[in-house]
């Protein structure tokens, strides 16, 4: 499903290279869930957003679905966001002036989906993650667990075929945590969605069944998981 | 603390330098304009000021009511100031009659050869009259100076003109009209430009009772050109002299006219001001006017403060920090208060040097609009100093104020945290603010289209007759030029690229008319008064009237034939134009017969309805010869004609002007409002413009994250920058909503002052907001597409 060659991303700063990532190569297949893992400042985000075609890289090809995405033009990348990739960020990102029903709402109306189509969608999201009494709130409303479950349903509400999740889990307690790590390696092995996810945490990365380790820019270790 | 307010301030500002450049250039083109407005207005206030005694001017006013119509001179009959100054001892200190007119003045040189000859206006004053107007005498007093027959008092510059220095002028002599010899007695001050009496040789009134002609002891008859000033004694009442005016006007006037005398005392002060009346200098500016400029001024500053405030609200929570971080230090509110408005007063004051900058740079066009010297001079005029001094003050003020008061309001732990937002109620105000700012760019783009259309109609209204490449060219009409007149005319008749030539007293459209009253067909007095104007057998011809009934005039002398204008047979229930040919007219003690019916032509601006006319011919009267030209030849036939003109008529002075201008000089006003408008409405565009630039700027950084999560959840820049551009367009809509009533209860009061106007449509309102939304949408994309393509991971990297 996505496979990255070589790829390379630095900062040039006064003629000095900074290299954030050095000759990355690795595949990942379709419903697998992979935690990239390592301490700050190795990469980790920038991999994800490169995978998530938020950065480009310097150097390198990235395919996405057998497709080379390196260099993509907006159209297509938007193509992509509407189909088949999903978001879940650490700050959740919801928007403050929209009601949850609406937040969840908002990526389904730029995949122009049907009106009855995207009401019973969202019916069933907010059924499915426990929210149906929070659906006429706004994200200020709700607790940091909360809001980041309104998150991971809107990225779920287009039906994508993968999840990028950076840190999904750092700003919440344990408990909460955890419940979204469940929900995770349920939503993984039930609907067979693939999960990228950038971690910190030794105990989330084992909800996975691979783990990237990253050190200065590069793989280190690439671990399989038994469960 | 001043000092560290200051610098502070201006670090911040140049920190923001975006927003600081928008402001300041919206608040120095608002000021720059608010200053020429201002300097504009002090300068026209500042007309017939510094008399000693002011406000015990009065000027005495003739007004006649007909059964259908009121009208008002200046003028009075010229037998009245020697009765007033009579009857009225009680109330008036002083009564002078001053009575204007023009001829050739010619200075001889020792050995008596003629070395000037120039056409001036003059005027003739009682000595009276220069103790009612206080002016500077440099040589020589009123009562000396005036009192005597053929003497004469110069302006200084006049006789700097006239003999080469004025302390040599005295005591000399001029010839005036070729008829008499006047000494100079005295030497005045030049009045300056701001006044209404624009004297320059002022002949002993005697002089002009001495030429014995009739009308100076005639009370029916008026002419604007002889007024009466009055000085009323300390202590009385112009209610209690008004009161009496009744009585005096029983006394003299004939009670059998068909119109009513009546006479009223205008102030001084008013006579630059009134336009009906108008003045000597012919320089009027209806305060209306004034006050209309004042009121665009004003809106003119609100808009730039309006862009001020929304740009400092806008901005204000990104300096929540710091408010929150001074407060926990120990700063009071007022600290805060003080300390950001006095970052305001710095924008104001660079504002202010730059809008100096522009206001001279604009100065020498507005002098040209006006045609006035109009001084930017702080030393001259220090109140245009205090001008400038409060405008700062007051859009420091104005802008300032509301911003440093929610700034200042935040609470400590919350703008630390930075969870201060944009409230709700912020943002709802600066949408207000958009609105009414747009309102007011609408009503004056709405205003501009209808004034520039209205123009634009009365340039291409046909007026019943053709102005182009027609030439008034002057003639004397004493007894000696009208022996010469035939010879003047076959001479002119022989150049080549001349058409056809015409004597006449006026054009068909002039401001110079006669009305009398009339007798039709014998019977009683008309009940309304009838427009003369007299030409020879050549006037149809030249001026390209059109004869719709009998035939034009045949060669005379004196009135015999007569046509007269549709609307006099109208008037007088003539269905028939064939019915009245052949009628008699009995006009001026004179009798003629209706031979002839032309068409309605314009005889007065189009804010005139067309008067009942009367046209026939009498050579005594006549002041022009129209010469109609080929368009082709006009320079050379023009050339041509001074020539011959200069050898038939050498003691006289050639002076011509062409009918196009003539015409065009009706509508100075008009024509200066429409320059003011679109001047003005450029710039209103222009300042809201920028600041609805500067607010876009501001809410598409605000919306950053928005856009950022937008773009990955799918949308296309296209959506982003719909969605960012809704809110802008949606309140200009408003804004036109607002802004249409508004517009139309002005345009059509000012198209109300046009007899001859066009019809108010839709149309002017469509495409003002046409015009607003489009410039909105192009200002609001500029930026919004900016913000849409934009990197998204920036805006999402955790905070």
């Amino acid at each position: 499903m996505i496979q990255l060659n070589n790829i390379e991303k630095y900062y040039a700063n006064k003629g000095i290279k900074n290299y954030v990532l050095r000759l990355v190569t690795t595949t990942i297949k379709q419903g697998e869930f992979v935690s990239i893992m390592g301490p700050s400042g190795a990469g980790k985000s920038t991999l994800l957003n490169i995978i998530g075609m938020l950065e480009e890289p310097t150097y390198g090809s990235y395919e996405f679905l057998g497709e080379d995405v390196t260099s993509l033009n907006e159209r297509k990348r938007i193509e992509l966001y509407r189909n088949h990739i999903g978001f879940v960020f650490q700050a959740y990102h919801l928007i403050d002036e929209m009601t949850v029903y609406e937040n969840i709402e908002a990526p389904l109306l730029y995949k122009k989906v049907g009106s009855s189509e995207r009401a019973s969608r969202i019916a069933d999201l907010l059924d499915r993650f426990n929210i149906v009494a929070k659906k006429d709130l706004f994200p200020n409303q709700l607790s940091g667990g909360q809001q980041q479950l309104v998150g991971i349903a809107r990225a779920l509400a287009a039906q994508p075929s993968i999840i990028l999740a950076d840190e999904p889990t750092g700003n919440l307690q344990s408990a909460q945590a955890e419940e979204i790590m469940t929900l995770f390696k349920k939503l993984n092995q039930e609907d067979g969605i693939t999960i990228i996810q950038v971690t910190h945490s030794e105990k989330n990365a084992q909800y996975g069944n691979r783990i990237l380790h990253i050190a200065d820019g590069v793989v280190k270790e690439d671990v399989a998981i038994l469960s | 603390m001043f000092k560290l307010n200051l610098k502070i301030a201006w670090r911040n500002l140049w920190k923001n330098k975006g927003y600081t450049f928008i402001n300041i250039l919206g608040l120095s083109i608002g000021m720059a304009s608010c200053i020429l407005i201002f300097i504009f207005i002090r300068y026209q206030l500042s007309f017939d000021e510094n008399f000693k005694n002011e406000n015990r001017i009065y000027r005495v006013i003739s007004g006649w009511t007909t059964p259908d119509n009121f009208f008002e001179s200046a003028g009075t009959p010229r037998p009245l100031p020697a009765a007033m100054r009579n009857d009225f001892k009680q109330q008036f200190d002083k009564v002078a009659a001053i009575q204007a007119s023009g001829g050739i003045i010619k200075v001889k040189d020792e050995s008596g050869k003629e070395r000037i000859k120039t056409s001036e206006s003059v005027h003739y004053a009682e000595p009276d009259f220069f103790e009612i107007l206080s002016f500077k005498w440099l040589d020589g007093n009123p009562r000396q100076s005036l009192s005597q027959p053929n003497t004469v008092v110069l302006s200084d510059e006049m006789a700097d003109k006239l003999f080469g220095d004025w302390h040599k002028a005295v005591g000399k002599s001029v010839n005036f009209q070729n008829k008499v010899d006047l000494k100079v007695t005295g030497i005045i001050e030049k009045t300056p430009d701001n006044s209404s009496f624009p004297l320059k040789v002022i002949i002993s009134y005697k002089t002009y009772l001495n030429q014995a002609r009739p009308e100076s002891t005639n009370w029916g008859t008026v002419s604007s050109t002889s007024e009466c000033y009055v000085l009323l004694k300390e202590g009385a009442s112009i209610e209690d002299a008004s009161k009496s005016l009744p009585q005096f006007i029983t006394k003299y006037y004939k009670r059998d006219n068909v119109s009513k005398e009546s006479h009223r005392f205008q102030q001084l002060r008013d006579i630059h001001y009134n336009a009906d009346l108008g003045n000597f200098a012919n320089k009027v500016m209806p305060k209306k006017e004034l006050y209309g400029l004042a009121i665009i001024g004003a809106f003119l500053l609100l808009t730039a403060c309006i862009n001020f405030i929304n740009l400092a609200t806008a901005q204000a929570v990104s300096r929540g920090k710091e408010v929150g971080v001074r407060k926990v230090m120990g700063s009071l509110r007022r600290q805060l208060i003080v300390q950001f408005l006095t970052e305001t007063l710095t924008i104001t004051v660079i504002s202010l040097l730059v809008g100096c900058v522009l206001t001279e740079v604009a100065l020498p066009g507005m002098q040209s609009l006006f045609k006035d010297h109009i001084s930017f001079s702080i030393i001259e005029h220090p109140i245009i100093f205090v001008f400038m001094v409060i405008l700062v003050l007051l859009v420091s003020f104005l802008a300032g104020f509301y911003p440093a008061m929610v700034m200042s309001g935040y609470s400590p732990a919350l703008a630390i945290k930075n969870k201060i937002t944009a409230n709700a109620a912020g943002l709802s105000l600066r949408k207000i603010l958009v609105v009414v700012q747009f309102a007011i760019t609408i009503i004056l783009i709405i205003g501009t289209l209808v004034v520039l259309r209205q123009m634009s109609y009365m340039r291409e209204k046909p007026l019943g007759f053709i102005p182009t490449a027609v030439a008034l060219v002057d003639v004397p009409s004493d007894s000696m030029a009208i022996t010469r007149y035939h010879t003047l005319q076959d001479q002119i008749n022989k150049i080549p690229g001349v058409l056809s030539t015409s004597y006449c007293s006026a054009a068909p459209s002039s401001d110079s008319n006669n009305e009398s009253n009339f007798r039709y067909n014998g019977t009683v007095k008309s009940t309304f008064q009838a427009n003369t104007k007299t030409g020879d057998e050549n006037y149809f011809k030249t001026f390209g009237l059109e004869i719709i009934a009998g035939k034009g005039l045949s060669k005379s002398d004196t009135i015999k034939d007569i046509v007269v204008n549709e609307t006099m047979l109208k008037k007088l229930n003539v269905v028939n134009y064939n019915d009245a040919i052949g009628k008699s007219i009995r006009i001026n003690d004179k009798t003629g017969y209706i031979i002839g019916v032309v068409k309605d032509f314009n005889n007065m601006s189009l804010h005139e309805p067309i008067s009942p006319i009367v046209i026939n011919s009498d050579k005594e009267s006549y002041t022009t010869i129209a010469v109609k030209l080929d368009s082709k030849s006009i320079l050379p036939a023009m050339q041509a004609i001074e020539k011959i003109w200069n050898t038939v008529l050498p003691e006289y002075v050639y002076g011509s002007t062409f009918m196009d201008d003539k015409i065009s000089e009706y509508y100075q006003t008009e024509k200066i409002m429409g320059a003011l408008f679109k001047v003005f409405a450029g710039v209103i565009i222009f300042i809201s413009f920028i600041g609805l630039f500067g607010l876009i700027s501001f809410v598409a950084t605000q919306r950053t994250r928005e856009v950022a999560i937008r773009k990955v959840l799918g949308a296309s820049t296209l959506e982003l920058v719909k969605m960012l551009n809704g809110s802008f367009l949606l309140m200009v809509f408003v804004a036109n909503l607002v802004a249409w009533p508004l517009a139309y209860l002005f345009v059509a009061k000012w198209l109300a002052t046009f007899t001859y106007r066009i019809d108010l449509n839709i149309w002017p309102f469509v495409f003002a907001m046409i015009i607003s939304m489009v410039i909105t949408l192009i200002t609001v994309s500029i930026r919004s597409y900016k913000a849409a393509v934009t990197n998204t991971i920036d805006a999402l990297k955790y905070e």
